[in-house]
């Protein structure tokens, strides 16, 4: 059974399933770190009902499992009264929304993290040289607020590639049902090692992204 | 006619009076010293001639222009233009540590101001020379020492052509060792005739390049006068005191 052939016949289609992942990932990632700095804003507004509005957002997507969230956009919205027949969206889009909406609360946390981490003197600097709030933020603050967040970004980025397997709950074949499917069919658990050297891949390429993007952010 | 006129200046910090009864005028080309102990409002004045502070009393103008008119502010775009006359040095420096040397000095003026690039880098390289750091254009802040930063800051708020230079204690975050290149930058500015109010505890320093001196004690002004009126006959106990105290 340990053939080179048999592991060929199985690591195809998890390639092909770990597409999807990749993909979701792909799209959640880049969808949800703007998203997470614009409630970052909101957060930190002059105005108190954006702001308490943006935290009340914060805590119900932090509070609740991402697996709930999952299955609530997939299969629960459809239910909804009156509104939810134009609810049903493709599961893969589904998914995708909850995974963006649900890690952009976490890319909140950790940007508001990295703003409270800028010195006052910062701000101060900048007012007496006359640049506007707007500018401020987008010239002095924001560059700084990456920078300081950058660790945990990735570190939050390598939880989403493992949360991706959440999709196999909503039928959506990703990697892991691929791995399941043959484990299942030929009685052996070499699937789930093949599985798991390809999630070790894909998190041990990102860690190389961001460490490449750590030091070219050193400010040295 | 005065370039800094503040009258009747009031702020406190909930229930703690800070300033409260500040009058004074600086005319334009003086260079005026500010001493007194930690914690009788020094950094707070100076911050309010800047509006880093909002007041809650009495009148600021600059230029001949009301920052605060009887605790009135102008409206932003005035207070914008007035600060804007006014460059300030911090203690900590405040450099941007996301930008080289160069960036930090050519930030504000081509965002703020809009100047064209190559005007903007002929003056950054002169201003870089002038404090003695024209091999350092390229470097981050954070390979810098303290009186290093302290110059870029320094040139950096050159940069914006103010008529009047603030400075909240430019030498007491470095070691004593690397105050001396600091303190030469501010003389040769001094040399220069630039308005320039300093607060620092470097009296030897004040004595020298100040035309007036303010001792300040528990939010107030409570004695002015030249250097030599200061040092050499002061009228109140406090003043002596305190003279005394940190010529020691
Ligand atoms: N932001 C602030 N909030 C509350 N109290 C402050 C603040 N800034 C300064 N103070 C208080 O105001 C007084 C004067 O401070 P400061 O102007 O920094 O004095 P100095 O510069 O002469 O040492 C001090 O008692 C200080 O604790
Ligand atoms: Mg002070």
């Amino acid at each position: 059974m340990m053939s080179m052939d048999y592991l060929f016949t199985i690591t195809i289609p998890m390639l092909e399933g770990a597409k999807m992942t990749i993909l979701l990932f792909l799209i959640a990632v880049i969808a949800s770190i703007p998203l997470g700095f614009v409630i970052t804003l909101m957060v930190k507004s002059a105005i108190k009902p954006v702001a308490w509005l943006a935290n009340f957002y914060i805590y119900i997507m932090r509070g609740t499992p991402l697996l709930l969230q999952l299955l609530l956009f997939c299969f629960g919205l459809p239910m909804l009264p009156l509104i939810g027949e134009y609810l049903v969206l493709d599961r893969f889009v589904a998914a995708c929304l909850a995974f963006i909406l649900n890690y952009a609360a976490y890319f909140a946390e950790i940007f508001r993290g990295g703003l409270l981490a800028i010195d006052k003197g910062q701000y101060e600097a900048a007012q007496v040289l006359g640049f506007s709030r707007w500018q401020t933020m987008r010239k002095i603050i924001i560059p700084q607020m990456f920078r300081v967040a950058l660790p945990a970004v990735s570190n939050e980025s390598i939880t989403l590639v493992k949360d991706t397997a959440l999709l196999y709950a909503v039928a959506v074949p990703e990697l892991l049902h691929f791995a399941q499917t043959a484990v299942n069919r030929d009685f052996t658990i070499i699937p789930f090692f093949v599985a798991g050297i390809i999630y070790l891949l894909m998190t041990l390429i990102l860690t190389w992204v961001f460490k490449q993007l750590e030091r070219r952010l050193k400010f040295e | 006619m005065s370039i800094v006129q503040v009258s009747n200046l009031r702020k406190s910090f909930g229930d703690l009076d800070v300033l409260k009864n500040i009058t004074f005028e600086i005319e334009k080309n003086q260079v005026v010293a500010v001493i007194g102990p930690s914690g009788s409002g020094k950094s707070t004045m100076l911050r309010s001639l800047i509006h880093l502070e909002q007041i809650d009393g009495g009148s600021v103008s600059v230029g001949g222009q009301d920052l605060v008119k009887e605790g009135v502010y102008a409206n932003h775009q005035e207070l914008k233009r007035i600060t804007s006359k006014m460059g300030m040095v911090f203690q900590h420096f405040n450099l941007f540590p996301h930008l080289t040397v160069k960036e930090n000095l050519e930030l504000a003026p081509k965002y703020v101001k809009g100047e064209q690039g190559d005007q903007i880098a002929q003056r950054s390289t002169e201003l870089l020379k002038k404090v003695g750091l024209s091999d350092k254009a390229n470097v981050y802040p954070s390979k810098l020492s303290g009186g290093q930063k302290q110059r870029v800051a320094i040139a950096r708020a050159l940069m914006m052509n103010p008529e009047i230079m603030l400075f909240d204690e430019p030498t007491s975050a470095l070691d004593p060792e690397l105050t001396g290149e600091v303190l030469q930058v501010i003389k040769q500015l001094a040399a220069e005739q630039i308005t320039m109010i300093i607060v620092t505890h470097e009296m030897g320093f004040a004595k020298e390049v100040a035309d007036k001196i303010l001792f300040m004690d528990q939010g107030e002004i409570t004695e002015s006068g030249t250097p030599e009126e200061i040092f050499m006959n002061p009228k109140s106990e406090r003043t002596k005191a305190f003279i005394n105290y940190v010529l020691k």
